[in-house]
């Protein structure tokens, strides 16, 4: 067994003797006076409700935390009192710049006020009165199959980091678990509609997959983060927008909104997160440039895979007939743009200047746009 | 980086020379269209509940027809895809179904999403205004808050450290230890709004809980975690939510438990069915599940001396500090703690291990506090 608790209670007879003691009604009430501080906290707006940005007081806020947490290891709840001897439970994020984003409480709030269930929330039952051509019916499966690929990782992302972030990051925290449950409804929602289209699931892809692995596998939480959150919640934002605007169905265009609810929520805590790490980090921004410069390729991995590429240009131009072709990578082509465009945009407003220059993807785009 | 791709796909000329030709002839390859997949189509069993996983059951997609050893899947491809060479490694710890399975896990994953609220929202906040408790109640109804957020932030870690190392085959079980995960989230952060707009702020920590609790946390094996955490952990709570529900001095924490209560009953029906799951297919772990159990129930052992909560309780069960208060407070205790490990002994009975009562030191206890409970004319 990894873990024994420091005693064996069953024999400890301190403790047994304190566990008779209090039955006995001889109440120690050492706690009754804990060393916190005294507050009551209320919403500031009752038809919003009370919120984690309402209880920012004091000792018991987030703004207040220090950038290094050096004395707290344990499960002890921020500003309760600490006595006795406590856990350490191996966090190895300790660092607030390394997970903080000015934003993450709101999305976290936001996330959960905007639930949805994709089992009765996608009108499933009007697929059966959209009848679609075969190679369409194809395009949807491999799509929606390989989206799953990205959701199985996005969902196993916040997962690897939660149990080693210090609990005092107890919001940034909960919006991961939040990212957890969405990923995983998303993947349903996808897994679902890949399956109603008729045709069975697609195949994996060996490019995405690989590209998807390296972001996953990062080993920090700030690299890992900027890959998952901010370059593929960036690219899967695109996508759902693409598809949205494209919708072979009613059911699509219902499905593919949630999802960019979600991801936008995602991407907006990928910039928001990399932007406050590097403005408390400055040293960090050369570091990251040269991460990007070794692991951007996994956008290239994922952007030109063909179980990516050739269902969304079938989507994009509503069939496989050569027109429908054409007008479909026209269509994906002003997409590429527009995602790399916006990948860009956000690695520049999260502080990493000059990247449009340095990568080497906008010039890829270039060539691309020439071609197509 | 702790992985590398096995393509650096920027400097793969054919890879991006493919692609650039697909777009400017439209000249599509299209071999996936033959992907060597089962065609079918899953329709919904009751256009009222949706379409659900359930309804997803089927041949090569299904879970009913995942082998108890998974060899043929260990990427990120979803269950059921053509999965070509080539594709990584997800490096699952966990890839025997009966270390993870539990029947109904689709259905509690559907619920837990269906079934999804808002503490922020939900909770009647401003029924609080001019609610003033008592100080001895404000206070030990902090305690037990303040409690209740070290309790729920290891139930948000164990679940989330285990997910990722689950095989992706398994969907429906990550599925619903994603939600599990978010359920914890919310207890955390509801129990503490509660802690602080008592007007007490939170109280102490509660050292004796914490050491013993990182067991739930530190398991070696998803099994073990699940039967600490989802039997022992989630029971116990579960137990004390119901009685703290019936003790609560307002409407607001009547509502919180209340809610509490509906996802922690979802989390040891997982539990219970997980545990049966295991004890039936994969018999040689029975062993070790006792030897994790042996361990695990050291919590409750734990959590009767930790006097910052069981005082807590004493005072909150009898509403106050006078002498008659504490009596009756003490008489409401002893009956929820009998009541907890009843409970607890009757869910491991139900799953298929009745003999654990002969090896257990925490039914000798339930049996001589039984038997000192009634002596002193404690109906139980």
């Amino acid at each position: 067994m990894a873990y024994y608790a420091d005693k064996d209670y069953t024999i400890d007879q301190a403790a047994l003797q304190a566990a008779q003691e209090v039955m006995q009604g001889k109440l120690s009430l050492h706690w009754f006076d804990a060393k916190t501080e005294k507050i009551k906290g209320k919403p500031r707006d009752f038809k919003r409700g009370l919120t984690y940005d309402d209880l920012d007081i004091g000792s018991y806020g987030y703004s207040e935390l220090p950038e290094n947490l050096r004395h707290s290891q344990s499960m002890v709840a921020r500003g309760s009192e600490k006595w006795g001897k406590l856990p350490d439970m191996g966090y190895v994020v300790n660092r607030k710049s390394d997970v903080w984003s000015d934003n993450v409480t709101q999305l976290y709030e936001e996330d959960k006020a905007r639930r949805w269930v994709p089992a009765i929330d996608v009108p499933w039952a009007s697929l059966e009165q959209t009848p679609l051509a075969h190679p369409m019916q194809s395009a949807i499966a491999q799509l929606y199959t390989l989206l799953q690929e990205c959701a199985l990782v996005s969902m196993d992302f916040p997962s690897r980091w939660v149990p080693l972030i210090n609990q005092d990051f107890l919001e940034q925290k909960s919006w991961l678990c939040a990212q957890m449950l969405g990923w995983s409804r998303l993947n349903e929602a996808f897994r679902k509609r890949a399956l109603s289209a008729g045709v069975g699931l697609g195949r994996a892809s060996v490019a995405a997959e690989q590209g998807l692995k390296e972001w996953l596998w990062a080993d920090s939480f700030p690299k890992g983060s900027l890959s998952i959150n901010l370059s593929l919640g960036g690219l899967i934002l695109a996508i759902t927008r693409q598809v949205a605007a494209f919708p072979p169905t009613r059911a699509d265009h219902i499905l593919m909104h949630y999802a960019m609810q979600d991801t936008a929520r995602q991407t907006a805590y990928g910039l928001g997160h990399i932007r406050y790490h590097l403005a408390h980090r400055p040293g960090e921004v050369e570091a990251m440039h040269a991460y990007l410069d070794e692991s951007e390729h996994a956008l290239v991995g994922i952007i030109a895979s063909p179980e990516l590429l050739e269902p969304l240009i079938i989507i994009s131009g509503g069939g496989l007939e050569k027109d429908q072709v054409d007008v479909g990578r026209a269509r994906v082509a002003r997409f590429l743009k527009l995602a790399i465009g916006e990948y860009v945009e956000r690695l520049e407003a999260a502080g990493l200047k000059g990247r449009g220059d340095r990568s080497r993807i906008p010039a890829l785009i270039a060539r691309l746009e020439a071609a197509a | 980086m702790a992985y590398l791709s096995t393509t650096n796909f920027l400097e793969d000329k054919d890879f991006v020379d493919k692609w650039l030709y697909t777009m400017r002839t439209g000249e599509l390859d299209l071999s996936w269209m033959n992907a060597a997949t089962e065609k079918l189509k899953p329709h919904e069993a009751n256009p009222r509940r949706g379409l659900t996983y359930r309804d997803l059951d089927l041949g090569s997609y299904g879970f009913s027809d995942v082998p108890e050893k998974v060899r043929s899947n260990r990427s990120y491809a979803p269950r059921g895809a053509e999965i070509p060479e080539g594709v990584p490694d997800s490096q699952p710890w966990v890839s025997r179904k009966s270390e993870m399975w539990a029947f109904n896990t689709e259905s509690y994953y559907e619920e837990a999403v269906s079934r999804q609220w808002n503490a922020t929202t939900d909770i009647p906040w401003a029924h609080l205004e001019g609610a003033e408790l008592p100080e001895a109640t404000g206070k030990a109804l902090s305690q037990l808050m303040t409690f209740l957020t070290e309790v729920e932030m290891i139930a948000t870690d164990s679940p989330a450290m285990w997910l990722p190392r689950l095989n992706p085959e398994f969907i429906e079980v990550k599925a619903f230890i994603a939600a599990q995960a978010m359920d914890e989230a919310r207890h955390t952060e509801v129990f503490r709004k509660r802690a602080l707009t008592t007007g007490w702020g939170l109280m102490k920590a509660s050292p004796m809980n914490e050491m013993a609790l990182k067991h739930l946390r530190d398991a070696d094996s998803f099994s073990e975690m699940s039967v600490a955490l989802h039997l022992v952990g989630e029971g116990n709570v579960l137990t004390l939510f119901r009685f703290s529900e019936f003790l609560s001095p307002t409407d607001v924490d009547k509502k919180i438990f209340r809610l509490v209560m509906q996802d922690e009953a979802r989390h040891v029906g997982y539990g219970m069915q997980h545990f049966k799951y295991v004890l039936e297919n994969f018999p040689e772990k029975r062993e070790v599940l006792h030897a994790h159990l042996d361990e695990a129930e050291n919590i409750s052992f734990a959590g009767s001396a930790a006097t910052e909560l069981t005082e807590a309780f004493i005072i909150l069960s009898g509403g106050g500090l006078k002498r008659e208060n504490i009596e009756e407070g003490i008489k409401v205790t002893t009956r929820f703690q009998m009541k907890q490990m009843q409970e607890h002994f009757e869910r491991l009975e139900k799953c298929g291990m009745p003999e654990r009562k002969n090896r257990s030191k925490l039914y000798q206890m339930f049996e001589s506090g039984k038997a000192a409970a009634e002596a002193a004319g404690l109906k139980l």
